[in-house]
């Protein structure tokens, strides 16, 4: 049995978020600059196009770290 | 006066009778009127040998302590009695000692006459004849006659010991000089050969008087090596003779990066002699590097490139030209169809760092994206991200030397004496002279068990609980004041440590209530914690147990912040040492195989560093990383990805989860496998391009401790080229100019664009033997040991690490924890080692249970017992064992027919991704037959086979489908 690509992304950056809650104001930019120095541009992407069709899947921490990352998509298509 | 204090002015070629002593004082002495001044210590024969004046010696060697058996070294001495023996006669100011007189002429005379009354006179048929130290003594004293005839009492019809595979004792060549069993003793630290017996009766024995396969002789190779005769002799000589000519080279299995003479007759090597100037390990070898060599001739080699429209058809041989060019236009229209990023390229921690770094300038270059990885993914990938968050660079920080310093020795998650065997070796001469040692392992390793070692503390942690380990272990450290304020404060980040103190001070991590989690006494956790503390010098080795965890990577930064709060870190005798699994992972890491890091650990996303390499690559480089190998796996199954080229890789016996594995790899449209036999992965191949092994190319290889070692060609390559050639044409027929007439090239744009290599280059690397990095301008001969004065990124930095649950918890179904390991006759995935006689020791995977599990479930030791998990089932045969405590069970992957890694989850480090091979979740019963995978694995494996020789295509097709059903 193995989890779909989408499955496994989301359980990645949930997995990423429980590691690095500690980190007091710095929280969510750790999760978020990890994510943006290790995934690959499609795993951003497909992450971000679930965020923003659905997204509850991913925790509370993941979710914000998700958001800055598509404000930053957005900000560089733009 | 000669002077002799550096032990480097010393050749690696010559044996000067004992081993050398380091002490700063000199002693003066004069030998056959010479004068010499030698480190206190020195034996009376060293420093003659240091003078160039050989005195006849039979029991002593350079790398044992002096024996003082033979009597042949009796020296005289001026105002001492009687001739003492020059090996156990330390030197003194002022000594004269003479080497050569009538008297003892006729002492050396009259002892070697003794020796060969007792020896069969066959020296013209005798396979050490050319290199029998009995013989050149016998010249060197003039004997002439025995006197004592040969009819007495004697040894001569000792029967010969043949079971061991690669070599034979014939107990009639023996003089008992005890050199074989000082070097299992001294050199190895197995203690499996003893003396028996008595005066005339005395005799070497294996074990109990065993055969030498029944005994606890792990076929190291010193007792070969140390056999001044033909006693101990390797099959190969027997068969073959005598070699005439050696190449030094570096061994192709571990980490330890042992180097080698490859002892050679024409282009076919005879021996693997372990260098003694080989700066890993000192003359000293395994099992595998010494005698596993076999499979670089195996009839399985592949030899000719083949291509393949599809899975099912019979493999076309070609020539390389239609075998390169077959493949680029395949992975042009690929391209061309799906997009830039459909296609990827795994580099392989078994090849050269030069082959490694074409494959990602291939990708990075040629295909034009970072899809790029390597099998460290899969096993110290959270070591590069780990130590690089915490000391600032991916690497371990210490020489192997080092553990000769060091008062406590702690080994988290590592079997060194089947994994780094050579290393273990050292360890164990440490733990010998009185180190402690503390391991924190589920498995009861041999390591605990070193004789004459007394002690050791073991941390029988449940799988799993590491991160919740070495936090308590830190817990106790800073609540009981044991930490390192001087060095916390010089060298480490003042806000970080300070916010991971009351992180780490928090109650919920003491070992009181960490026990719970982790099984182990809060007790043992507070004593190994003060242990290490107050050691003058602790140092750290961790291996797989560490990285392969759903927390890896988190578990690599609680054991950097553990060293940095007890100031472990920057000397000898401590640090932060990973033991690499695989001969050039450290390398193919550095290289830049990842999909986010350029060579040298420099990020993609950085672009001053890509400025670099695309003015040097005359490319533009894509700024985001690639995707790793297991999300190449799902962007495959998912259609996304449809090409990858794997340089000698076999994920498809390696990686986690095989079904998903396998899964991919059907769904790829073109496989372009390069390896050196067809291995699990190429059966899903559409282009074969044959491999060559390290026998046949040139390059380097880099060790754990950071050391660029030489790789040198002793044949040509099988197939007509060495790996790093057909990456160049790939390149080309790509459109991507790749021009290099030799590896060394290769290096020097390396060192162009890498700073730790700046300084390095083959011409270096032949003048210095071996260089640690970073070697540049500040360190011109690399760097022993690392963050001596600071950290590349100034201060430490202390990480937070809680612990999160692995989603592998044991439950109803699942009652049992299975994790994965090595054995010491087997390498990896077994594709060298199977096709040697190292498959004597190891013939199979099996699974190892406690005998409680095994009661419950009837099973008995033997049996065939079916391990279920959510990903999938096997069957292995139990053995039944309590080096597991209740609940653990443990198996090797080996044998790809055992279909260990069907049963491993694609759970993964946080970090890195990481496969958490070291916890699966599992039930384990009797059963009678294969799984269905492991039939529909035989069923594949046949056709695959088959087809290799070229099977007709519409049988091959109804085979697959019903492989399939």
């Amino acid at each position: 049995m193995s989890r779909s690509q989408l499955d496994s992304l989301i359980h990645m950056a949930n997995q990423i978020a429980a590691n690095n809650a500690h980190y007091g104001d710095a929280t969510v930019e750790r999760v978020h600059s990890h994510l943006k120095k290790f995934w690959a541009r499609s795993m951003k992407r497909q992450i971000v196009d679930y965020l923003q069709q659905d997204g509850s899947r991913l925790s509370p921490l993941a979710r914000e770290a998700v958001e800055r990352l598509a404000r930053e998509q957005v900000a560089r298509v733009g | 006066m000669l002077q002799y204090f550096d032990p480097k002015h010393v050749s690696p070629e010559r044996d000067y009778g004992t081993p050398a002593r380091l002490s700063g004082t000199l002693v003066s002495l004069e030998i056959d009127g010479t004068e010499i001044s030698v480190p206190e210590g020195t034996s009376v024969l060293r420093a003659a040998a240091l003078a160039d004046i050989n005195i006849p010696k039979l029991c002593a060697s350079d790398n044992l302590e002096a024996f003082g058996s033979c009597r042949l070294c009796a020296v005289q001495i001026e105002g001492k009695r009687g001739l003492p023996a020059s090996c156990t006669t330390p030197v003194e100011n002022g000594m004269k000692v003479t080497t050569q007189n009538t008297r003892l002429a006729k002492l050396r005379r009259n002892v070697m006459e003794l020796y060969i009354s007792d020896h069969p006179l066959d020296c013209l048929t005798c396979p050490a004849n050319g290199d029998c130290e009995l013989q050149d003594m016998a010249g060197a004293v003039g004997l002439r006659e025995v006197r004592y005839g040969f009819d007495g009492d004697n040894h001569l019809a000792a029967e010969t010991d043949d079971s061991n595979p690669y070599f034979s004792f014939d107990p009639s060549k023996c003089i008992v000089c005890s050199r074989c069993v000082r070097a299992c003793n001294e050199v190895q630290g197995t203690f499996a050969l003893t003396i028996e017996g008595r005066g005339f009766d005395s005799k070497v024995a294996a074990g109990q008087s065993e055969a030498f396969m029944d005994s606890e002789c792990v076929s190291c190779g010193a007792c070969v090596q140390a056999c001044p005769t033909s006693t101990l002799m390797e099959k190969s000589v027997i068969e073959q003779g005598q070699p005439e000519h050696s190449v030094i080279t570096t061994c192709a299995y571990c980490g330890v990066g042992c180097s080698f003479k490859a002892e050679m007759q024409g282009d076919r090597v005879v021996r693997m002699v372990p260098y003694k100037g080989g700066d890993a390990n000192h003359g000293h070898s395994c099992v595998k590097g010494r005698f596993a060599f076999g499979y670089a001739t195996h009839p399985d080699r592949l030899k000719t490139p083949m291509i393949r429209e599809s899975i099912d058809q019979p493999w076309r041989e070609v020539g390389w030209e239609e075998a390169i060019t077959f493949a680029a236009e395949r992975l042009k229209a690929i391209q061309a169809k799906y997009g830039r990023e459909s296609i990827g390229g795994i580099t392989s921690s078994r090849c050269t760092n030069e082959e490694t770094y074409l494959v990602q300038k291939l990708v990075r270059a040629a295909f034009r994206n970072n899809n790029t990885d390597t099998c460290a993914r899969v096993c110290h990938s959270p070591t590069g991200f780990g130590l690089k968050a915490t000391l600032g660079e991916s690497a371990g920080t210490q020489t192997f030397d080092s553990v000769m310093k060091a008062d406590v020795i702690v080994v988290i998650g590592a079997n060194p004496t089947d994994a780094h065997p050579v290393f273990a070796s050292q360890m164990r001469k440490r733990l010998r002279q009185g180190a402690e040692l503390i391991v924190i392992d589920p498995r009861r390793i041999d390591l605990l068990k070193t004789p004459h070692h007394r002690d050791a503390q073991h941390l029988a942690l449940r799988p799993g609980t590491n991160v919740a380990m070495v936090n308590a272990l830190a817990h106790v450290v800073i609540s009981e004041g044991l930490e390192d304020r001087e060095f916390i404060a010089k060298r480490c980040d003042e806000s970080g440590y300070q916010a991971w103190r009351e992180f780490i001070l928090e109650e919920r991590h003491s070992p009181e209530n960490v026990e719970a989690i982790t099984g182990v006494p809060a007790e043992q956790v507070r004593r190994a914690a003060r242990t290490y503390a107050n050691a003058p010098n602790g140092a750290i080795y961790y291996g797989l147990g560490v990285t392969e965890h759903s927390q890896g990577s988190s578990m690599v930064m609680g054991i950097a912040n553990l060293a940095l709060a007890t100031g472990n870190i920057g000397r000898e005798g401590v640090g932060v040492n990973p033991l690499r699994g695989q001969n050039n992972v450290q390398g193919s890491c550095d290289m830049g195989s990842f999909p986010h890091e350029l060579p040298g650990y420099q990020h993609v996303g950085d672009p001053a560093v890509r400025e670099r390499f695309e003015a040097a690559w005359g490319v533009a480089i894509d700024d985001e990383p690639g995707l790793r190998i297991p999300n190449m796996f799902d962007a495959a199954v998912a259609g996304d990805f449809k090409a990858l080229y794997v340089q000698g890789e076999d994920i498809a016996q390696s990686d986690p989860n095989t079904q998903h594995v396998e899964l991919a790899l059907r769904s790829l449209e073109c496989l372009i496998v390069q390896d050196i036999f067809l291995n699990e992965t190429a059966k899903f191949a559409h282009v074969l391009l044959p491999g060559s092994s390290f026998l046949e190319k040139d390059g380097t290889f880099t060790n754990a401790e950071r050391r660029i070692n030489r790789v040198r060609k002793v044949m040509p390559p099988l197939a007509g080229k060495q790996d790093w050639e057909v990456t160049v044409d790939l390149a080309n027929a790509l459109g991507y100019p790749m021009h290099y007439d030799h590896p060394s090239q290769i290096m020097d744009e390396i060192a162009g664009l890498t700073p730790s290599f700046a300084g390095v280059s083959y011409a270096r690397l032949d003048e210095l033997g071996s260089i640690q990095w970073p070697c540049n301008e500040v360190h011109p001969k690399g760097t022993p040991t690392m963050h001596i004065e600071d950290f590349p990124i100034g201060l430490g930095q202390f990480a937070i690490t809680d612990y999160v649950e692995s989603d592998e918890l044991s439950n109803r179904r699942f009652p049992l924890l299975l994790t994965t390991g090595r054995i010491l006759s087997q390498y990896n995935v077994g594709a060298q080692t199977r096709r040697t006689h190292n498959q004597a020791w190891h013939d199979e995977d099996v699974l190892e249970l406690h005998p409680a599990d095994a009661e419950l479930r009837g099973v008995r030791d033997g049996d065939w017992v079916g391990i279920t998990s959510r990903a999938g089932q096997t069957v292995l045969r139990a053995r039944i064992s309590d080096r597991m405590p209740p609940g653990v069970v443990y198996t090797t992957f080996h044998h790809p027919g055992s279909g260990a890694n069907v049963i491993t989850t694609d759970s993964s480090d946080w970090a890195t991704n990481c496969p958490e091979y070291k916890v699966t979740a599992v039930q384990v019963e009797k059963v009678s037959q294969p799984s269905a995978w492991q039939r529909q694995f035989q069923t594949f494996d046949r056709l695959q086979l088959e087809l290799l020789r070229g099977s007709a295509k519409d049988e091959a097709g109804q085979a697959l489908s019903g492989a399939r059903e």
